[in-house]
């Protein structure tokens, strides 16, 4: 855990859920390195909690799937620095919980996951394996006042506008310009574990603006190896630097020559985003 | 979804042991006092300005629970929808020093703090059924 937290919980009273963020929160403001964020005096005077933000990272705690604490931090546009959903980790230990606040076995062990997992978020991560091109160069056309850009070679895209670049049998993924574009300020990314393995098309996490979460549809198969962790600080990379510096997991991969039959490459991809973006009319 | 036609927000209790209380006293009408009698709206759920919430509070009365004399609940009910039905401020019951005291886990809580749970929701009940009585 970082020297100075920010804990913003939902401290929900309609569900068991909210009531568990709660309880999360109140467990770690028993130190003296948390500050203890009330959503609803947030929302009625930040500048009450302008210098524990400014000091410390911010880690927002949802009860459930409305995830209010995470709206109201995207409307204040507060950088989250982690983020974790009861219900969420309730369904990973198959306990459903219902409206009832309750205090039994099964509400502890969830309020136990959560503070594990607030408390590990810095996962530990091999050492990058992937070897970063010298320089990217790229294309772009304009639309309207938008410029999107896509780089010239050695880059891979899916139709749900997220990118592969290759390195031996590791790769990196992100997302392209036009998503950046679309979603303005990125305030958090969801990554998926380390470890884990997934199928192309799979849901390899999400990114965060104040406008929408965008779902990342994996263009390729394989396993989790590393996640960015300097969007953890900086998650505005991946509107400053979509394809380099912003990209969001590394993975090694399980049969390239198979999932590349699927995907755009870069003159492709152009083409396919010139149409994409007169049809829609951004 | 929302059947019952008062509604009661209560504080969302981080910042005080009035808070706190407010939640419990809430939850105690809520499943003992005026089982499915009462609509609790959720306030975090009510700023964000989802579910159905903010609509409830223009259309029917509904009872803020404050847990000190900031009354978050009552200024939110009046900033979004309408005048609050009535209002209860725990600071006012048990005391400013004590309500401003830090905000207990339901696990640490005394029989001191289990009156002031029992005044709170009486008070709130006896307002509940004022409103009832005009119906």
């Amino acid at each position: 855990m970082s020297e100075s937290i920010c804990v913003l919980p939902c401290n929900g009273l309609d569900k068991c859920a909210g009531d568990l963020s709660r309880r999360v929160a109140l467990e770690l403001a028993q130190s003296a390195e948390v500050a203890l964020i009330c959503p609803v005096l947030l929302n009625q005077n930040r500048s009450r909690y302008e210098k524990a933000l400014a000091a410390g990272d911010l880690t927002v705690i949802d009860g459930c799937n409305t995830r209010c604490a995470s709206k109201l931090a995207g409307d204040l546009e507060l950088a989250i620095k982690d983020k974790v959903n009861v219900s969420e980790v309730a369904k990973t230990l198959d306990i459903k919980l219902g409206v009832d606040i309750q205090e039994n076995d099964d509400t502890r062990a969830v309020v136990q996951a959560v503070l594990a997992k607030v408390n590990s978020s810095a996962a530990d991560q091999a050492e990058s394996e992937f070897i970063e091109p010298e320089a990217v160069e790229y294309n772009s056309f304009s639309h309207g006042k938008f410029i999107f850009k896509v780089p010239q070679s050695n880059y891979f895209f899916n139709e749900n506008d997220c990118w592969v670049t290759v390195s031996g049998n590791m790769a990196r993924v992100g997302v392209s310009d036009y998503v950046q574009q679309n979603l303005s300020d990125i305030l958090y990314v969801d990554p998926p574990e380390i470890g884990d393995e997934f199928e192309q098309f799979d849901d390899l996490g999400s990114i965060e603006s104040s406008k929408a979460v965008f779902e990342i549809i994996s263009p390729v198969s394989g396993t989790v190896v590393a996640v960015n962790s300097s969007l953890n600080d900086a998650p505005e990379q991946v509107n400053e630097s979509p394809y380099e510096k912003g990209w969001l997991v590394e993975v090694k991969l399980r049969d390239f020559s198979e999932d590349q039959d699927l995907l755009h490459d870069c003159p492709a991809y152009f083409e396919f985003l010139q149409r994409k973006v007169a049809e829609i009319d951004v | 979804m929302i059947n019952n036609k008062i509604g009661i927000i209560s504080c969302s209790g981080e910042e005080c042991l009035g808070g706190t209380i407010s939640r419990l006293a809430v939850r105690k009408m809520m499943e003992e006092l005026k089982p499915g009698m009462v609509s609790t709206l959720c306030l975090p759920l009510f700023i964000a300005g989802d579910g159905g919430e903010r609509e409830f509070a223009e259309k029917y009365p509904t009872i803020a629970v404050d847990g000190c004399s900031k009354c978050c609940a009552k200024r939110a009910i009046e900033k979004y929808s309408n005048q609050v039905a009535g209002s209860v401020d725990v600071a006012e019951i048990i005391g400013e020093d004590k309500a401003l005291e830090k905000p207990l886990s339901t696990r640490h809580l005394t029989d001191e703090h289990h009156e002031y749970v029992n005044k709170t929701a009486a008070i709130t009940c006896q307002i509940f059924d004022d409103i009832l009585a005009k119906q």
